[in-house]
């Protein structure tokens, strides 16, 4: 049985789905079969980030209605053969999911492969609920801003009540990752410190991933950035995937400018 | 016009005996001269004129407002010229009824944001309370890390420590939060006024 991991924020557009795309890329790099599956129905945008946009025929509501099969649905990635991806549809809304139908995609997906990685929709309404329900482990996306925190703060408080996990009994496993991070204004004091942000939600850390320009261009091209060495974001993101497979890598501290020569020509260069 | 609350202790004594009465306030007058001694009963010329004469306050016959629960004790006299050793005890200020007891509730887990915390006892929460989080209590509150969210309670006191960005209303009243040191700090209503002190001496298992 493989892992069933829901990627949440609570708050909108702070780079859940970048993090789907990336982590799920990262893991297959890993030599580790890996699906991953779009749950934002009504407002999919995966598919774009992992240049799979032109590829979608069935959506997971087909899936979920058994119009077709799974394996008809599930599209294989051109980066990597060990990556999947299960498209969400741009037709319906959030209100076609059940619970049952749920739990029976999930069950055969993580029969099928060793990581499950849903992309939870913005906010806690019942899109999101669903896509947690069936969860073993969730990782928690923030920027480093009050509002992020307490968004996240909320949906992990409903993490902790609503999962079915929870209900047996058991304990739904977080990981937090603090996106979007500027040197220059957590050096300032103007950003939350990751310290800050680890008091205030008491999570585990399994990342930080320093704030980076190659990123928008990235999901407009349809190249997760973790195929980037350059980018500080790419090697942010093969880290915490080496981690989620059980690897241990030191934590680097993105929390300081670069100070290389490179760094100050590209400076003069901006 | 001005105006002003204050709390007074008071000695009260049902003179059944003069003899006795002079005898006990020539013993013990001294713990009473802050006090304000309410006498009933056989109040004669010869007792009014030993209280005057000994610059003690006194009434005669008034009903004093009291609060609930302060157990009368049955002939003080004789109990405290026995054993005057009792005298600061029995003089203690009133306090106010103890709404709950064995109640208390002790919860390590954190108070996110969304999340009510409903209590109808005492509560020593051993977490924060983080912002958009609510705690509802009909008892006394300790809470020993910071509080971003809001806080409601209705108990005779709450303790916290320094929580600027919190809300905190206390029996209805918003305590207003930039009294509240980098230390524990007791809160307590006295005479319809919210009282901030300090814990000058660090609990060791905060």
């Amino acid at each position: 049985m493989g892992i069933i991991i829901a990627v949440i924020s609570g708050k909108g557009g702070v780079g859940k789905t970048t993090t789907t795309a990336n982590v799920g890329l990262g893991i297959a790099m890993n030599e580790k079969r890996c699906v991953v599956v779009d749950f934002d129905i009504g407002q999919r945008n995966l598919d774009m980030i992992l240049g799979l946009e032109n590829r979608v025929v069935y959506d997971m509501v087909q899936v979920m209605d058994e119009e077709v099969g799974l394996k008809q649905a599930l599209i294989k990635s051109k980066m990597n053969p060990n990556l999947f991806f299960l498209a969400a549809s741009q037709t319906k809304d959030k209100s076609v999911l059940d619970s049952k139908k749920i739990l029976k995609l999930v069950t055969s997906l993580s029969e099928d492969f060793d990581f499950v990685i849903l992309d939870a929709p913005a906010g806690i309404e019942t899109g999101y609920e669903h896509t947690i329900e069936f969860a073993d482990r969730a990782i928690v996306v923030v920027n480093p801003e009050v509002s992020s925190i307490r968004d996240a703060d909320r949906a992990i408080g409903i993490l902790d009540s609503k999962s079915q996990k929870v209900k047996d009994g058991g304990e739904v496993l977080k990981y937090l990752i603090i996106n979007r991070i500027n040197p220059k204004m957590v050096q300032s004091g103007e950003m939350l410190s990751s310290e800050d942000i680890l008091e205030i939600l008491s999570i585990p850390l399994i990342g930080k991933i320093p704030e980076d320009r190659g990123i928008i261009d990235a999901s407009n091209q349809g190249k997760p950035i973790i195929l980037d060495p350059s980018s500080g974001a790419g090697r942010a993101y093969v880290r915490i995937a080496a981690r989620l497979c059980g690897e241990q890598v030191a934590m680097e501290n993105v929390e300081l400018p670069e100070n290389g020569f490179m760094q100050k020509i590209k400076e003069m260069f901006q | 016009m001005q105006t002003k609350q204050f709390s007074v202790k008071v000695f009260e004594a049902v003179i059944t005996d003069e003899d006795e009465f002079i005898a006990f306030f020539d013993k013990n007058y001294i713990f009473f001269r802050e006090h304000l001694i309410s006498v009933s009963g056989l109040v004669t010329q010869r007792i009014t004129h030993y209280l005057n004469e000994k610059e003690l306050r006194f009434v005669v016959d008034v009903n004093l407002p009291r609060s609930k629960g302060k157990k009368s004790t049955p002939s003080p006299i004789q109990e405290l010229t026995q054993e005057e050793e009792k005298i600061p005890a029995l003089e203690e200020p009133k306090q106010p009824e103890q709404k709950v007891h064995d109640n208390l509730r002790v919860i390590d887990t954190l108070v996110r944001s969304g999340q009510e915390l409903k209590v109808a006892g005492d509560l020593l929460l051993l977490n924060r309370v983080n912002s958009g989080g609510t705690i509802d209590i009909d008892g006394n509150l300790i809470i020993t890390q910071i509080v971003e969210g809001s806080i409601r309670c209705r108990g005779n006191f709450m303790m916290l420590k320094a929580s600027p960005k919190a809300n905190i209303v206390f029996h209805d009243v918003e305590v207003d939060n930039t009294y509240l040191q980098e230390r524990l700090n007791r809160v307590e209503l006295i005479d319809n006024e919210i009282r901030i002190t300090p814990v000058l001496k660090e609990t060791s298992w905060v």
